[in-house]
C-alpha cells in the first residue's frame, strides 16, 4: 500500500521528464540540424577544400598548404585584394565613424527636427548594396545624367571625370560607403549617448567643465563599449566587401579593384580553381576572427563605473 | 568686467559653433535625401527628357496630364514587364517570406528551449550558434555549392524509385538553381543571429505565466505557442525586420545559387540590368527598376522605423 503510493508519483515524474526531454528534442533538433548541415559542415569543409587543388569535376589533389603559399607569394592577386579591403575598411570607416559621432552628438543636444534627422539619415541603410551601387553609378555617370559631372561642369570643368573607371573606383566607393553606413552608426551612438544619465553632465557643469571636456570625460568613456561594437561591425563589413565592386566592375573586377570576396568568387566560379578560392575564403575568415578579437582587445579599457 | 566679456564672447562662440553644426546636419540631410528623391522623380521621365535636363522635375509633377504621365507608365511597364521585374519581385517576395516564416519559427523554438530549460549540452549548443556569428558567408559558400550537388544526387537516388512506383516518371532533385535550395541556405544562415538574440530576449520574459499555464494542465507545446510566442512578439518582430532587410537585399548567395533568369530575386535582376551594356543608357528603365527594388524596404522602414531603431538601441546597450 505505502509502496504503491510512493511509486506512482515517481512514475508520473518519470513520464513528465520523458515528455520534457521529447519537447526539448523536438524544439532544438530541427533548427540545430539545419544549422549544422548548412552552416557548420560547409564551414569545416572549407578548411579541407583549401588544402587541395580541384577543378570541381575530377578528384581533388592534396596540396597541403600550397594554396596558402600561392596566395601569400609576392605578385599574387590576393595581396592587392587584401590591400583594397583594408582601404575600403579604414578610409570610409574613419569618416563614417567621425560623422556618425558628430551627428549623434549634435542631435543629442536636442536640436530642432531631431526626429527628422534621425529617421532620414538611416534611409540609405535599408537599401540593398546592389541598389546603392546602381544609384552611385548614375550619380557618377560620365553622360549628361551624372549628377557629379554636371556639378563639375557648372563649376567650369569641361571634361567629365570617369569616377568608376578601375583606377578611380576605390576612391569613388569612399563617399558611397560613407553615405550608406553613417546612419546606422549614428543611431547606435545616439542610443548610447541617451543612456548616459543627465546628472553626470549637471555635476560636471557645476564643476565648470567645458562642453569639450564633458564630451571627452563623460560621453566618450561611457559609450566606449558601443564604439567598440561599431568598430567591429565596420571592420568585418569592410573585410567582406563584395556587392558594389562586383556590380560596378560588371562582374569582372580587375587586379586594381578585386577585394578578397570578388577574387574568391571569380577564382571559383569563373576560373574553376576551387582549392585556391577556398583558401582565400579561409584567410578571410581568419582575418574576420582576428580583427574582431583585436578590436575588442585594443579598444578594451578599464570599464568605467561612476 | 573682463571675466564677464570673456564669458559673453564664449557664449557667442558656442552659439556660432552650434549654428555651424546645425548647418552640417542640414547639408548631410540634403546629401542623403536628394539622391533618393532624384531617383524617384526621375523614374517618371523618358530617357530623352533625362538627357535634356537631368535634374528637372518630370512633366507629370509640373503639369499632370495623360501625355505627361506617358514616360512614367512606359518606364515602369518596361521594367515591370519587359525586363521581368514583376518576376524578380514575386521571386523575392516568395523566397523572403517563406524563409522569414521558417527562421522565426525555428529560431524562436531553439531560443526558447535554450533560454528556459536546463539540459545536458545546452551550453555547447548555444556556443555553436554563437560561433555562427563569426562565420562569414564567403567561408560556407564554396563547400555548400558542392555539397548541394552531392545532396541533390543523394535525394534523387532516394526518391526516384518511389516516384517511379507512383507513376510520377523520372524524378531528379536539384538544390541548385531552385528557390527551395536558396531558402534552406537563408534559413540556416540566419539562425545564428536569430537564436542568439532571441535567447537573450526569452530570458528577460517573466516565468510566472509559464508556470501558471503548466499548473493549469497546458502541455509544453501549448505553453510555447499560446503563451510564450505572444509574449515574445516584440522581440520576434524586431528580429523579423532585421532578417527581412538582410534577406530582401541579399546578393552573393543568390548570385551563386540561382542562374536561371526566371528564378532570380530583385538584387540579381537589378544587378544584371546594371551590368549589361544594352541597358546602360536606357536611363528611364534603370531609374524605374531602381525604384522597384528600393521601394519595399523603404516602405517597411517607414512603417516600422521605431521598432527597427529600438532594436539597434537594445543591441547597442547590451553590447
Amino acid at each position: 500500500m505505502s509502496g504503491s503510493a510512493g511509486a506512482s508519483p515517481s512514475r508520473g515524474r518519470r513520464r513528465r521528464d520523458a515528455g520534457r526531454r521529447l519537447f526539448i528534442a523536438t524544439f532544438i533538433g530541427p533548427p540545430l540540424l539545419l544549422y549544422a548541415v548548412f552552416v557548420l559542415l560547409p564551414a569545416v569543409n572549407a578548411f579541407r577544400y583549401s588544402l587541395t587543388r580541384w577543378d570541381g569535376l575530377g578528384e581533388p589533389a592534396w596540396v597541403g598548404l600550397g594554396n596558402f603559399g600561392a596566395i601569400l607569394a609576392s605578385g599574387s592577386e590576393f595581396l592587392p585584394a587584401i590591400r583594397h579591403n583594408l582601404f575600403l575598411t579604414f578610409v570610409p570607416g574613419v569618416i563614417t565613424l567621425s560623422l556618425a559621432l558628430f551627428f549623434a552628438y549634435t542631435i543629442h543636444q536636442r536640436v530642432a527636427g531631431a526626429r527628422l534627422f534621425r529617421v532620414a539619415f538611416f534611409f540609405p541603410n535599408v537599401i540593398s548594396g546592389v541598389a546603392v551601387a546602381l544609384l552611385w553609378i548614375l550619380i557618377y555617370s560620365t553622360t549628361d545624367v551624372g549628377m557629379l559631372n554636371n556639378l563639375l561642369k557648372a563649376m567650369g570643368r569641361h571634361e567629365p571625370i570617369a569616377f568608376t573607371e578601375s583606377g578611380n573606383l576605390l576612391w569613388a566607393i569612399v563617399p558611397m560607403s560613407v553615405w550608406s553606413a553613417t546612419g546606422f552608426f549614428m543611431i547606435l551612438f545616439l542610443a548610447a549617448m541617451e543612456n548616459i544619465p543627465e546628472t553626470y553632465y549637471e555635476a560636471a557643469r557645476l564643476d565648470g567643465a567645458s562642453a569639450a571636456g564633458q564630451f571627452r570625460h563623460i560621453t566618450l568613456p561611457l559609450m566606449w563599449d558601443v564604439l567598440t561594437t561599431g568598430v567591429v561591425f565596420l571592420v568585418v563589413g569592410g573585410l567582406k566587401f563584395f556587392d558594389a565592386i562586383y556590380v560596378m566592375e560588371n562582374g569582372r573586377p580587375s587586379k586594381a579593384t578585386h577585394t578578397m570576396s570578388t577574387l574568391l568568387y571569380s577564382k571559383v566560379f569563373q576560373e574553376y580553381n576551387i582549392g585556391y578560392g577556398t583558401a582565400i575564403s579561409v584567410m578571410l575568415f581568419l582575418l574576420v576572427l582576428g580583427a574582431t578579437f583585436l578590436s575588442l582587445r585594443l579598444m578594451r579599457r578599464e570599464r568605467l563605473e561612476y | 568686467m573682463a571675466p564677464k566679456t570673456r564669458s559673453a564672447s564664449r557664449d557667442a562662440g558656442s552659439r556660432v559653433a552650434g549654428a555651424l553644426r546645425y548647418i552640417a546636419l542640414l547639408v548631410y540631410l540634403a546629401a542623403v535625401v536628394f539622391p533618393m528623391c532624384w531617383v524617384f522623380y526621375t523614374s517618371a521621365k523618358s530617357t530623352r527628357q533625362i538627357y535634356a535636363s537631368p535634374f528637372g522635375l518630370p512633366g507629370v509633377l509640373t503639369s499632370p496630364s495623360r501625355t505627361s504621365a506617358q514616360p512614367l507608365i512606359e518606364n515602369y511597364a518596361k521594367a515591370w514587364v519587359g525586363s521581368h521585374f514583376s518576376r524578380y519581385f514575386l521571386n523575392s517576395a516568395f523566397v523572403v517570406s517563406v524563409s522569414l516564416a521558417l527562421i522565426l519559427l525555428l529560431g524562436s523554438m531553439a531560443a526558447y528551449v535554450l533560454a528556459r530549460f536546463e539540459f545536458r549540452g545546452r551550453k555547447t549548443i548555444f556556443m555553436l550558434f554563437v560561433c555562427g556569428l563569426l562565420i562569414p558567408m564567403q567561408l560556407v559558400l564554396i563547400p555548400l555549392f558542392f555539397q548541394f550537388s552531392d545532396m541533390g544526387e543523394w535525394l534523387t537516388r532516394l526518391l526516384a524509385p518511389s516516384a517511379r512506383a507512383l507513376g510520377l516518371g523520372e524524378l531528379t532533385v536539384s538544390l541548385h538553381d531552385s528557390h527551395f535550395g536558396l531558402i534552406l541556405i537563408y534559413v540556416a544562415f540566419s539562425l545564428a543571429f536569430t537564436v542568439f538574440t532571441l535567447t537573450a530576449f526569452f530570458r528577460t520574459l517573466p516565468g510566472e505565466l509559464r508556470e501558471a499555464a503548466l499548473m493549469d494542465g497546458a502541455g509544453e507545446y501549448r505553453v510555447f505557442f499560446s503563451v510564450m510566442m505572444p509574449l515574445g512578439k516584440p522581440g520576434i518582430v524586431t528580429i523579423a525586420i532585421f532578417n527581412f532587410l538582410g534577406l530582401w537585399n541579399e546578393y552573393l548567395f543568390g548570385l551563386v545559387f540561382l542562374s536561371t533568369d526566371r528564378l532570380k530575386t530583385l538584387p540579381l535582376g537589378l544587378a544584371s540590368i546594371s551590368m549589361q551594356a544594352q541597358y546602360k543608357s536606357d536611363f528611364g528603365l534603370l531609374f524605374a527598376a531602381l525604384v522597384i527594388a528600393m521601394a519595399p524596404t523603404i516602405m517597411v522602414y517607414i512603417i516600422l522605423q521605431e521598432k527597427l531603431t529600438r532594436g539597434i538601441t537594445l543591441g547597442a546597450l547590451k553590447g
